[in-house]
Protein backbone atom coordinates (compact mmCIF):
# COMPACT_ATOMS: atom_id res chain seq x y z
CA UNK A 1 0.00 0.00 0.00
CA UNK A 2 1.31 3.65 -0.86
CA UNK A 3 -1.21 5.53 0.62
CA UNK A 4 -1.25 7.96 -2.46
CA UNK A 5 -3.98 9.40 -3.52
CA UNK A 6 -5.24 7.77 -7.07
CA UNK A 7 -8.62 9.65 -6.73
CA UNK A 8 -7.96 12.02 -10.34
CA UNK A 9 -6.20 9.62 -11.90
CA UNK A 10 -6.98 7.77 -14.64
CA UNK A 11 -8.50 4.50 -15.24
CA UNK A 12 -5.49 3.47 -17.74
CA UNK A 13 -3.00 5.01 -15.35
CA UNK A 14 -4.98 2.72 -12.52
CA UNK A 15 -4.52 -0.31 -14.59
CA UNK A 16 -1.13 0.20 -15.05
CA UNK A 17 0.04 1.07 -11.78
CA UNK A 18 -2.71 -1.64 -10.34
CA UNK A 19 -0.28 -3.89 -12.55
CA UNK A 20 2.82 -2.59 -10.38
CA UNK A 21 0.91 -4.83 -7.64
CA UNK A 22 -0.57 -1.18 -6.20
CA UNK A 23 -3.73 -2.74 -4.34
CA UNK A 24 -4.58 1.10 -3.48
CA UNK A 25 -4.81 2.11 -7.10
CA UNK A 26 -6.88 -1.09 -8.12
CA UNK A 27 -9.42 -0.37 -4.81
CA UNK A 28 -9.85 3.08 -6.51
CA UNK A 29 -11.21 1.32 -9.96
CA UNK A 30 -13.34 -1.02 -7.82
CA UNK A 31 -14.66 2.36 -6.19
CA UNK A 32 -15.30 3.88 -9.47
CA UNK A 33 -17.12 0.95 -11.18
CA UNK A 34 -18.74 -1.34 -8.85
CA UNK A 35 -22.28 0.01 -9.06
CA UNK A 36 -21.24 -0.61 -12.60
CA UNK A 37 -20.71 -4.83 -11.91
CA UNK A 38 -23.29 -4.83 -9.59
CA UNK A 39 -26.45 -4.03 -11.61
CA UNK A 40 -25.07 -5.97 -14.28
CA UNK A 41 -24.88 -8.70 -12.33
CA UNK A 42 -28.53 -7.92 -10.53
CA UNK A 43 -30.09 -7.86 -14.28
CA UNK A 44 -28.79 -11.47 -14.70
CA UNK A 45 -29.28 -13.11 -11.77
CA UNK A 46 -32.25 -11.52 -10.73
CA UNK A 47 -31.16 -12.26 -6.44
CA UNK A 48 -29.01 -9.54 -4.51
CA UNK A 49 -27.16 -11.82 -2.85
CA UNK A 50 -25.63 -13.46 -5.52
CA UNK A 51 -24.90 -10.08 -7.55
CA UNK A 52 -22.89 -9.14 -4.68
CA UNK A 53 -21.05 -12.37 -4.23
CA UNK A 54 -20.39 -12.78 -8.44
CA UNK A 55 -19.64 -8.68 -8.43
CA UNK A 56 -16.66 -9.77 -5.55
CA UNK A 57 -15.27 -12.92 -7.15
CA UNK A 58 -15.57 -10.67 -10.71
CA UNK A 59 -13.28 -8.24 -9.00
CA UNK A 60 -10.77 -10.63 -7.56
CA UNK A 61 -10.30 -12.35 -11.17
CA UNK A 62 -10.48 -8.80 -12.58
CA UNK A 63 -6.98 -8.28 -10.16
CA UNK A 64 -5.78 -11.78 -10.98
CA UNK A 65 -5.85 -11.28 -15.15
CA UNK A 66 -5.02 -7.53 -15.52
CA UNK A 67 -2.22 -8.42 -17.48
CA UNK A 68 -4.18 -9.76 -19.93
CA UNK A 69 -6.16 -6.20 -20.37
CA UNK A 70 -5.13 -4.84 -23.24
CA UNK A 71 -6.96 -1.49 -23.26
CA UNK A 72 -8.84 -2.35 -27.02
CA UNK A 73 -11.76 -1.49 -24.74
CA UNK A 74 -12.08 0.76 -21.49
CA UNK A 75 -11.66 -0.97 -17.57
CA UNK A 76 -14.85 -1.15 -16.96
CA UNK A 77 -16.45 -3.13 -20.29
CA UNK A 78 -13.74 -5.45 -19.74
CA UNK A 79 -15.09 -5.67 -16.23
CA UNK A 80 -18.25 -5.84 -17.35
CA UNK A 81 -17.51 -8.93 -19.12
CA UNK A 82 -15.65 -10.89 -16.96
CA UNK A 83 -18.64 -10.60 -14.53
CA UNK A 84 -21.29 -11.57 -17.77
CA UNK A 85 -19.22 -14.68 -17.62
CA UNK A 86 -19.29 -15.39 -13.88
CA UNK A 87 -23.09 -15.03 -13.81
CA UNK A 88 -23.73 -17.15 -16.91
CA UNK A 89 -21.41 -19.46 -15.07
CA UNK A 90 -23.29 -19.14 -12.21
CA UNK A 91 -27.00 -19.48 -14.56
CA UNK A 92 -25.18 -22.75 -15.59
CA UNK A 93 -24.62 -24.41 -12.45
CA UNK A 94 -28.07 -23.72 -11.25
CA UNK A 95 -29.31 -25.60 -14.46
CA UNK A 96 -32.15 -22.84 -15.24
CA UNK A 97 -30.77 -22.18 -18.67
CA UNK A 98 -30.37 -26.03 -19.60
CA UNK A 99 -33.50 -27.19 -17.55
CA UNK A 100 -35.52 -25.35 -19.81
CA UNK A 101 -36.06 -28.30 -22.19
CA UNK A 102 -36.67 -27.79 -26.14
CA UNK A 103 -40.31 -28.08 -26.10
CA UNK A 104 -40.58 -26.09 -23.42
CA UNK A 105 -38.72 -22.95 -25.42
CA UNK A 106 -40.80 -24.00 -28.68
CA UNK A 107 -44.11 -23.32 -26.59
CA UNK A 108 -43.32 -20.18 -25.42
CA UNK A 109 -42.10 -19.09 -29.27
CA UNK A 110 -45.28 -20.31 -30.56
CA UNK A 111 -47.05 -18.10 -27.56
CA UNK A 112 -45.24 -15.19 -28.29
CA UNK A 113 -45.34 -15.37 -32.21
CA UNK A 114 -48.98 -15.10 -31.84
CA UNK A 115 -49.41 -11.79 -29.99
CA UNK A 116 -50.52 -9.11 -31.35
CA UNK A 117 -47.93 -6.26 -32.21
CA UNK A 118 -48.48 -3.33 -29.97
CA UNK A 119 -48.82 -0.72 -32.54
CA UNK A 120 -48.97 1.97 -29.55
CA UNK A 121 -45.79 2.82 -27.78
CA UNK A 122 -46.26 1.40 -24.10
CA UNK A 123 -43.47 3.26 -22.82
CA UNK A 124 -44.32 6.93 -24.28
CA UNK A 125 -44.40 9.87 -22.40
CA UNK A 126 -43.14 8.00 -19.21
CA UNK A 127 -40.71 9.45 -17.01
CA UNK A 128 -37.19 7.77 -16.87
CA UNK A 129 -38.01 6.45 -13.39
CA UNK A 130 -41.08 5.21 -14.59
CA UNK A 131 -40.11 3.75 -17.54
CA UNK A 132 -37.05 2.00 -15.38
CA UNK A 133 -39.45 0.76 -13.05
CA UNK A 134 -41.42 -0.78 -15.04
CA UNK A 135 -38.93 -2.34 -17.20
CA UNK A 136 -37.57 -4.23 -14.28
CA UNK A 137 -40.95 -5.45 -13.47
CA UNK A 138 -41.33 -6.91 -17.03
CA UNK A 139 -37.56 -8.15 -16.82
CA UNK A 140 -38.74 -10.03 -13.97
CA UNK A 141 -41.18 -11.93 -16.03
CA UNK A 142 -38.89 -13.23 -18.61
CA UNK A 143 -37.28 -16.54 -18.33
CA UNK A 144 -33.99 -16.60 -17.43
CA UNK A 145 -32.72 -17.15 -21.20
CA UNK A 146 -34.88 -14.64 -22.79
CA UNK A 147 -33.94 -11.61 -20.02
CA UNK A 148 -30.20 -13.03 -20.45
CA UNK A 149 -30.26 -12.33 -24.45
CA UNK A 150 -32.22 -8.92 -23.83
CA UNK A 151 -29.83 -8.11 -20.95
CA UNK A 152 -26.62 -8.66 -23.21
CA UNK A 153 -27.91 -7.33 -26.50
CA UNK A 154 -29.76 -3.79 -25.20
CA UNK A 155 -28.11 -3.06 -22.13
CA UNK A 156 -24.32 -4.58 -23.01
CA UNK A 157 -25.00 -3.70 -26.20
CA UNK A 158 -23.05 -7.27 -27.40
CA UNK A 159 -23.53 -8.36 -31.00
CA UNK A 160 -25.51 -11.69 -32.06
CA UNK A 161 -22.29 -13.58 -32.20
CA UNK A 162 -20.63 -12.05 -29.04
CA UNK A 163 -23.96 -13.30 -27.40
CA UNK A 164 -23.60 -16.75 -28.90
CA UNK A 165 -20.02 -16.73 -27.76
CA UNK A 166 -20.84 -16.03 -24.01
CA UNK A 167 -24.07 -18.25 -24.28
CA UNK A 168 -22.74 -21.42 -25.79
CA UNK A 169 -25.59 -21.37 -28.27
CA UNK A 170 -25.67 -20.68 -32.01
CA UNK A 171 -26.66 -17.55 -33.58
CA UNK A 172 -29.83 -18.47 -34.76
CA UNK A 173 -30.90 -19.29 -31.28
CA UNK A 174 -29.95 -15.88 -30.08
CA UNK A 175 -31.80 -14.30 -32.63
CA UNK A 176 -34.90 -16.50 -31.99
CA UNK A 177 -34.63 -15.64 -27.98
CA UNK A 178 -34.04 -11.71 -28.82
CA UNK A 179 -37.28 -11.79 -30.92
CA UNK A 180 -39.54 -13.48 -28.39
CA UNK A 181 -37.65 -11.67 -25.61
CA UNK A 182 -38.72 -8.60 -27.31
CA UNK A 183 -41.95 -9.25 -28.27
CA UNK A 184 -42.93 -10.40 -24.42
CA UNK A 185 -41.45 -6.86 -23.35
CA UNK A 186 -43.73 -5.32 -25.84
CA UNK A 187 -46.92 -7.09 -24.36
CA UNK A 188 -45.97 -6.80 -20.72
CA UNK A 189 -45.21 -3.07 -21.10
CA UNK A 190 -48.37 -2.75 -23.07
CA UNK A 191 -50.17 -4.68 -19.80
CA UNK A 192 -48.79 -2.15 -17.53
CA UNK A 193 -49.73 1.01 -19.26
CA UNK A 194 -53.14 -0.86 -19.44
CA UNK A 195 -53.48 -1.43 -15.83
CA UNK A 196 -52.18 1.66 -14.80
CA UNK B 1 -45.05 -13.57 -42.17
CA UNK B 2 -43.28 -16.84 -41.30
CA UNK B 3 -40.31 -16.88 -38.17
CA UNK B 4 -36.89 -17.27 -40.66
CA UNK B 5 -39.02 -13.30 -42.17
CA UNK B 6 -39.77 -12.17 -38.64
CA UNK B 7 -36.27 -12.88 -37.52
CA UNK B 8 -34.65 -11.04 -41.13
CA UNK B 9 -36.68 -8.11 -40.04
CA UNK B 10 -35.09 -7.71 -36.34
CA UNK B 11 -31.15 -8.43 -38.11
CA UNK B 12 -32.43 -5.42 -40.21
CA UNK B 13 -33.18 -3.30 -37.05
CA UNK B 14 -30.02 -4.31 -34.78
CA UNK B 15 -27.94 -3.58 -38.39
CA UNK B 16 -26.84 -7.48 -38.51
CA UNK B 17 -27.56 -7.47 -42.25
CA UNK B 18 -25.29 -7.22 -45.02
CA UNK B 19 -25.85 -4.28 -47.08
CA UNK B 20 -27.33 -5.77 -50.15
CA UNK B 21 -29.72 -8.11 -47.71
CA UNK B 22 -30.31 -4.75 -45.69
CA UNK B 23 -31.60 -2.72 -49.07
CA UNK B 24 -34.10 -5.86 -49.66
CA UNK B 25 -35.37 -6.00 -46.22
CA UNK B 26 -36.45 -2.31 -46.38
CA UNK B 27 -38.28 -2.69 -49.91
CA UNK B 28 -40.25 -5.15 -48.29
CA UNK B 29 -40.73 -2.88 -45.32
CA UNK B 30 -42.14 -0.20 -47.39
CA UNK B 31 -44.86 -2.25 -49.20
CA UNK B 32 -45.65 -4.65 -46.70
CA UNK B 33 -47.81 -3.17 -43.53
CA UNK B 34 -47.66 -5.59 -41.47
CA UNK B 35 -43.72 -6.05 -41.57
CA UNK B 36 -43.92 -1.83 -40.90
CA UNK B 37 -45.96 -2.66 -38.35
CA UNK B 38 -43.99 -5.08 -36.31
CA UNK B 39 -40.62 -3.47 -36.99
CA UNK B 40 -42.21 -0.12 -35.48
CA UNK B 41 -42.99 -2.31 -32.21
CA UNK B 42 -39.64 -3.76 -32.00
CA UNK B 43 -37.80 -0.74 -32.54
CA UNK B 44 -40.00 1.04 -29.66
CA UNK B 45 -38.85 -1.80 -27.48
CA UNK B 46 -35.28 -1.03 -27.95
CA UNK B 47 -35.87 2.15 -27.52
CA UNK B 48 -37.53 2.01 -24.65
CA UNK B 49 -34.61 -0.34 -22.73
CA UNK B 50 -31.91 1.74 -24.28
CA UNK B 51 -30.27 3.98 -21.48
CA UNK B 52 -33.45 2.17 -19.09
CA UNK B 53 -31.65 -0.23 -16.94
CA UNK B 54 -32.69 -0.04 -13.77
CA UNK B 55 -30.50 1.86 -11.53
CA UNK B 56 -29.03 -0.10 -8.75
CA UNK B 57 -26.06 0.30 -5.97
CA UNK B 58 -24.40 -2.09 -4.22
CA UNK B 59 -25.70 -2.25 -0.86
CA UNK B 60 -22.17 -2.39 0.71
CA UNK B 61 -19.77 0.12 1.84
CA UNK B 62 -16.83 0.66 -0.04
CA UNK B 63 -14.43 0.12 3.32
CA UNK B 64 -16.49 -3.53 3.75
CA UNK B 65 -16.64 -4.35 0.20
CA UNK B 66 -13.04 -3.37 -0.58
CA UNK B 67 -12.12 -5.46 2.73
CA UNK B 68 -13.34 -8.81 1.07
CA UNK B 69 -11.90 -8.33 -2.04
CA UNK B 70 -8.44 -7.19 -0.57
CA UNK B 71 -9.35 -10.45 1.46
CA UNK B 72 -9.60 -12.48 -1.46
CA UNK B 73 -7.06 -11.12 -3.24
CA UNK B 74 -4.58 -11.55 -0.49
CA UNK B 75 -5.32 -15.38 -0.07
CA UNK B 76 -5.22 -16.21 -4.13
CA UNK B 77 -1.66 -14.53 -3.70
CA UNK B 78 -0.96 -16.70 -0.52
CA UNK B 79 -1.68 -19.89 -1.90
CA UNK B 80 -0.02 -19.05 -5.77
CA UNK B 81 3.30 -18.58 -3.19
CA UNK B 82 2.73 -22.33 -1.28
CA UNK B 83 2.35 -24.05 -4.91
CA UNK B 84 5.58 -22.78 -5.68
CA UNK B 85 7.11 -21.36 -8.59
CA UNK B 86 4.46 -20.36 -11.46
CA UNK B 87 3.00 -22.90 -13.28
CA UNK B 88 4.78 -25.66 -10.80
CA UNK B 89 2.44 -27.62 -10.02
CA UNK B 90 2.79 -31.80 -8.15
CA UNK B 91 0.54 -32.85 -10.52
CA UNK B 92 3.55 -32.07 -13.42
CA UNK B 93 5.39 -34.60 -11.65
CA UNK B 94 2.97 -37.66 -11.79
CA UNK B 95 3.53 -38.76 -15.30
CA UNK B 96 7.53 -38.67 -14.44
CA UNK B 97 7.07 -40.88 -11.36
CA UNK B 98 4.51 -43.03 -13.32
CA UNK B 99 6.59 -44.30 -15.78
CA UNK B 100 9.18 -44.50 -12.77
CA UNK B 101 7.03 -47.01 -11.06
CA UNK B 102 6.00 -48.85 -14.15
CA UNK B 103 10.27 -49.18 -15.64
CA UNK B 104 10.51 -50.56 -12.08
CA UNK B 105 7.79 -53.14 -11.86
CA UNK B 106 8.96 -54.55 -15.40
CA UNK B 107 12.63 -55.16 -14.32
CA UNK B 108 11.20 -56.48 -11.43
CA UNK B 109 9.12 -58.95 -13.00
CA UNK B 110 12.05 -59.67 -15.60
CA UNK B 111 14.71 -59.98 -12.77
CA UNK B 112 17.44 -61.46 -14.06
CA UNK B 113 18.47 -62.61 -10.33
CA UNK B 114 15.25 -63.74 -9.35
CA UNK B 115 15.61 -67.79 -7.81
CA UNK B 116 12.68 -70.32 -8.01
CA UNK B 117 14.53 -71.52 -4.91
CA UNK B 118 12.19 -71.32 -1.79
CA UNK B 119 12.35 -67.90 0.28
CA UNK B 120 14.73 -67.77 2.90
CA UNK B 121 12.33 -66.14 4.68
CA UNK B 122 8.90 -64.34 4.00
CA UNK B 123 6.76 -62.09 6.23
CA UNK B 124 2.56 -62.43 6.98
CA UNK B 125 0.81 -59.05 6.57
CA UNK B 126 -1.28 -59.77 9.02
CA UNK B 127 -2.03 -61.96 12.35
CA UNK B 128 -4.34 -64.15 10.71
CA UNK B 129 -1.80 -64.90 7.75
CA UNK B 130 0.53 -67.91 8.94
CA UNK B 131 3.97 -66.85 8.71
CA UNK B 132 5.75 -69.30 6.39
CA UNK B 133 9.94 -69.46 7.08
CA UNK B 134 12.24 -72.00 6.64
CA UNK B 135 14.85 -72.88 9.53
CA UNK B 136 17.77 -72.47 7.70
CA UNK B 137 18.72 -71.80 4.35
CA UNK B 138 19.11 -75.31 2.19
CA UNK B 139 17.82 -77.15 5.12
CA UNK B 140 14.68 -79.32 5.24
CA UNK B 141 12.98 -77.89 7.61
CA UNK B 142 9.94 -75.79 7.44
CA UNK B 143 8.10 -73.66 10.11
CA UNK B 144 4.38 -72.62 9.80
CA UNK B 145 3.45 -70.33 12.95
CA UNK B 146 0.34 -68.81 12.75
CA UNK B 147 -0.11 -65.82 14.61
CA UNK B 148 -3.83 -65.37 15.55
CA UNK B 149 -4.46 -68.90 16.74
CA UNK B 150 -0.45 -69.52 18.17
CA UNK B 151 -0.25 -72.55 16.02
CA UNK B 152 3.53 -73.62 15.21
CA UNK B 153 4.03 -76.23 12.51
CA UNK B 154 7.28 -77.44 11.98
CA UNK B 155 8.04 -79.95 8.48
CA UNK B 156 11.19 -81.83 8.22
CA UNK B 157 11.88 -83.66 4.75
CA UNK B 158 13.12 -86.84 5.25
CA UNK B 159 15.29 -86.95 1.67
CA UNK B 160 16.42 -90.75 2.03
CA UNK B 161 12.88 -92.00 1.84
CA UNK B 162 11.34 -89.13 -0.05
CA UNK B 163 8.89 -88.41 2.76
CA UNK B 164 7.75 -85.45 4.49
CA UNK B 165 7.23 -85.78 8.08
CA UNK B 166 4.85 -83.04 10.36
CA UNK B 167 6.19 -82.26 13.63
CA UNK B 168 4.27 -79.77 16.04
CA UNK B 169 6.32 -77.78 18.66
CA UNK B 170 4.39 -74.69 20.88
CA UNK B 171 6.65 -72.29 21.43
Amino acid sequence: MSGKDYSSATDDALVKAARRGTLDAFEELVARHRDRIYARAVSMMRNEEDAVDLSQEAWVKGWQRLKQFQFESSFSTWMTRIVINLCLDQLRRQKRIRSESIQEMDDEGVAERQLPVVITNPTERLERNELRARIDVALAQLSESHRTVLVLHEFERMEYKEIARAMECSIGTVMSRLFYARRKMASLLAELRRDQ
Amino acid sequence: MNEEQQLRLQAFLDGELPEREARAVAAWVESDPAAADLLVELKAIRQALAGSEPAVSLPESREFFWSRIARDIEAGERRETAAGPAGFRWQHLLWPIGATALCVAVVLLQNPFATTERPVASIAPDADTPIVEAMQPGSDATTYRNESDGTTLVWFSMTDNSRTKPATATF
